[in-house]
């Protein structure tokens, strides 16, 4: 007898250079916008689930004590999630299950990172084994570009049309940005900006990448009866899956890349979709580098293989398009990786409930998200819905 | 609420260091060992929740490494990154909610691979803006504690050091354990002292270990073995973090934790219903203290019960029979071990260190400084 298991709170936090506020100040932010959203008290909450990006970010080992009071989580049930950029989803997962079990029927998930206190590159550089790979890595963007030259030269695309269709998928979404309140890069850019925007790893431009942000993410879950009371808009959560596939970059498939198809096929199977193209109203994609947004249509299903592009050029992945993708302007514009995967959860969450305010999807009711981690190791999908 | 129990557990024999073996070897070797000894394959695990840290790992997102070594690959997979009893704690939820029929739990630590004092580590988790730059880490925090557990209800050096004493007489039966021997009292108080009042031998080593234990709800684990150990309680919860918000000799959240836990288990009296106890104490006062927070002894009475010999192999309910935190220490997984021990006591498995006639045991973990978290586990026939 499965649970059913509702979201019934959102809270984030604005993101981008938040100096502001210390760490434990920003989660309170993005938990009390999210217990405010659900009209509950903190004492309502039975558990807590929290995590961030491997704990070198933020100097603090064992983080979810320090943050125990901005998370409300006194004397409260509380884990720590941690598996890199797809934390945030894993977060979620864990608070899903946390309800699902039956021990708890309120929980709260926060994902938080506040990537300017630490050095995230040289972090993401010790994202894999000491002996081997290490040496190798040279942060995030020297894997990504590895994957999207494999990707061109596996289906024979050219680059112009690569580049053309990228540039296009970095305009798109930095456009976005502007209707969302909590995004943190609102530039004007158009497709030259971002062909002469700096090289950072080939291929990739400063205006292909995401930024390093600092944000938290809260969710509130309830059990079926509980979010019923709660609220007269509860957001299902129909389906989730997750996998990690091998961690040694010789031994993998980066275009064919297992690790998202199976997650989105499980996700996929406990929500009862069997056309993700067609059954899907929004996807807010985790797309912190623009070639990437395209490989993750293919890895999800909403087209065939090498058909990315197409999807570009045919405008389906506008707002308005047949697969509106991340119009929050999604990880490309906002990236506090700690707290990203929970955003993709939240935006497809408000779209779905007919709260994006500026950047509603029309009609949207069935939303997917997705968070990927590791060094091209780890995806995250959720699936969500008005309908139970 | 659906069944679940545990059907297998493992640990690799707990050392000062392991040094023919990596982590990603540790792992692997343990769980084909525990698939291979419970008699299923590795497909029959359908989900893994890996318990690992990247401060104590010195790899960022550590569960990447070891994902393929402990059956995760494109599993449902994830990674706390607590003690290992939170691991648990969480795939005991994923069975609970119908989605899954097994999990396997995998939590380990190789302290000999780190080449900067422990200190350091605990340290890095306290806030770096007041706390951290006066050096308080895990054991500088433990011993205020103790001081002030000493000074409000008399507690003695004599009772603290019987927990050694105990811990490491028992750790002697105990195949994993790192530390053992036979002390006296005054071999304790004679040991050097690290911050006081702690000494030596009251603290514990710092070890190279893993544990891996294999979950299965009723239907699944009923096919698998007919000796599982049943999780009937579990309850978990967390204190304020700045030292100076807590009363350290205060056990509220672990009161709060057991009491769930003992009402899940249907368990009115823990002194009288549990046959053993397996807790974490890094610290030996710590164990006098989990005592009162777990109830089965008033508060301010922790000396007194070890005092009688009540937590003794022979007393009435012994506590940690396997040797404790203080024999063995790969620190994120003891919680882990403490419930692969209860387990193996209910089972029936627990070799020269079995307590006769086990039926019902708990299991503790605690994280943070002087026990900020805690966590409950109680297990049965």
């Amino acid at each position: 007898m499965v649970r059913n298991v509702a979201i019934v709170g959102i809270g984030q936090t604005k993101c981008g250079r938040r100096s502001d506020v210390t760490l434990s100040e920003l989660v309170y932010e993005a938990t009390k916008k999210g217990l405010e959203d659900a009209k509950l008290m903190n004492k309502e909450i039975d558990a807590v689930v929290c995590g961030s990006m491997p704990g070198y970010q933020c100097g603090i080992n064992d983080s979810q004590y320090y943050i125990v009071d901005g998370l409300g989580g006194f004397s409260k049930p509380v884990i720590r999630i941690a598996t890199c950029g797809s934390t945030g989803g894993s977060v979620f997962h864990s608070a899903y299950y946390h309800v699902a079990s039956g021990l708890f029927d309120i929980v709260l998930a926060v994902g938080h990172e506040k990537m300017s206190e630490g050095d995230s590159q040289g972090v993401m550089s010790n994202v894999t084994d000491p002996f081997i790979q290490r040496p190798f890595l040279g942060g995030a963007p020297g894997v990504f570009a590895l994957q999207f030259s494999q990707y061109e030269s596996r289906y024979n695309i050219s680059h112009e049309r690569a580049r053309a269709a990228t540039a296009e998928i970095s305009v798109r979404n930095h456009l976005a940005a502007f209707d969302n309140p909590y995004a943190h890069l609102k530039i004007k850019c158009t497709i030259e900006d971002v062909l002469k925007s700096q090289m950072l790893c080939y291929p990739i431009r400063m205006l292909d990448c995401c930024p390093s942000s600092d944000g938290a993410c809260a969710i509130i879950l309830a059990s079926e009866e509980k979010a019923k009371k709660i609220t007269d808009n509860p957001v299902w959560v129909k389906g989730l899956g997750y996998a990690g596939d091998e961690q040694w970059l010789g031994d993998k498939d980066f275009v064919e890349w297992l690790s998202p198809i199976t997650a989105s096929r499980r996700a996929y199977k406990m929500a009862g979709i069997e056309d993700p193209g067609k059954e899907l109203d929004v996807a807010e994609v985790y797309n912190p580098f623009t070639w990437q947004e395209l490989l993750w249509y293919e890895q999800f299903g909403f087209c065939g293989k090498g058909e990315g592009i197409k999807m570009v050029e045919d405008g389906m992945t506008e707002k308005d398009g047949d697969m509106p993708i991340a119009p929050s302007g999604g990880t490309l514009c906002t990236n506090p990786i700690g707290a990203t995967g929970m955003q993709r959860v939240a935006e497809a969450a408000m779209q779905v409930r007919g709260t994006a305010g500026k950047h509603q999807v029309k009609g949207a009711e069935t939303g997917f998200a997705s968070a990927m981690g590791g060094v091209v190791q780890y995806t995250a999908v959720t699936v969500v819905s008005k309908n139970l | 609420m659906r069944n679940v129990a545990i059907v297998g557990v493992s640990q690799i024999p707990h050392t000062e260091a392991t040094l023919d073996k990596s982590i990603f070897e540790m792992d692997y070797e343990l769980t084909k060992g525990l698939i291979d000894k419970v008699g299923i394959s590795k497909d029959d695990i359908e989900t893994v929740i890996e318990a690992s840290s990247d401060y104590w790992r010195g790899i960022a997102c550590s569960n990447i490494h070891t994902l393929e070594s402990t059956t995760g690959y494109l599993k449902e997979v994830s990674k706390v990154e607590q003690d290992g009893a939170f691991g648990f704690l969480y795939a005991y939820m994923r069975i609970l909610s119908g989605q899954f029929d097994t999990a396997l739990v995998v939590s380990d630590t190789k302290c000999s691979e780190i080449d900067m004092p422990f200190s350091n580590i605990t340290n890095i988790s306290a806030d770096p803006i007041f706390q951290r730059w006066i050096g308080i880490d895990e054991i500088s925090s433990a011993a205020i504690q103790a001081q002030d557990y000493m000074q409000r209800y008399g507690i003695s050096e004599e009772q603290i050091a019987k927990v050694s004493v105990k811990n490491l007489k028992n750790a002697l039966n105990n195949p994993y354990a790192h530390k053992k021997g036979r002390i006296k009292v005054d071999d304790v108080l004679r040991s050097p002292m690290l911050s006081y009042p702690l000494r030596e031998l009251n603290c514990c080593p710092y070890s190279d270990g893993a544990c891996a234990i294999i979950l299965a709800s009723e239907e699944k684990a009923k096919k698998i073995t007919d000796n599982p150990a049943w999780i009937r309680g579990v309850g978990w919860g967390m204190d304020s973090y700045f030292l100076g918000d807590r009363d350290l000799v205060d056990t509220t959240v672990l009161k709060t934790a057991s009491r769930r836990a003992y009402k899940m288990a249907g368990i009115e009296d823990p002194r009288r219903e549990l046959d053993l106890i397996e807790l974490s104490e890094p610290f030996a006062p710590q164990e006098l203290l989990w005592y009162e927070g777990l109830g089965i002894c008033k508060e301010g009475k922790g000396g007194t019960l070890i005092d009688e010999g009540t937590t003794e192999m022979e007393g009435n309910i012994p506590v940690n029979p396997s040797g404790g935190v203080l024999s063995f220490n790969p620190y994120v997984a003891r919680g882990l071990i403490r419930i692969a021990e209860s387990a193996m006591q209910v089972m029936d498995k627990a070799g020269e260190h079995q307590i006769p006639d086990a039926e019902t045991a708990l299991a503790h973990a605690i994280g943070g400084f002087a026990g900020e978290a805690h966590a409950v586990i109680c297990l049965s026939k």
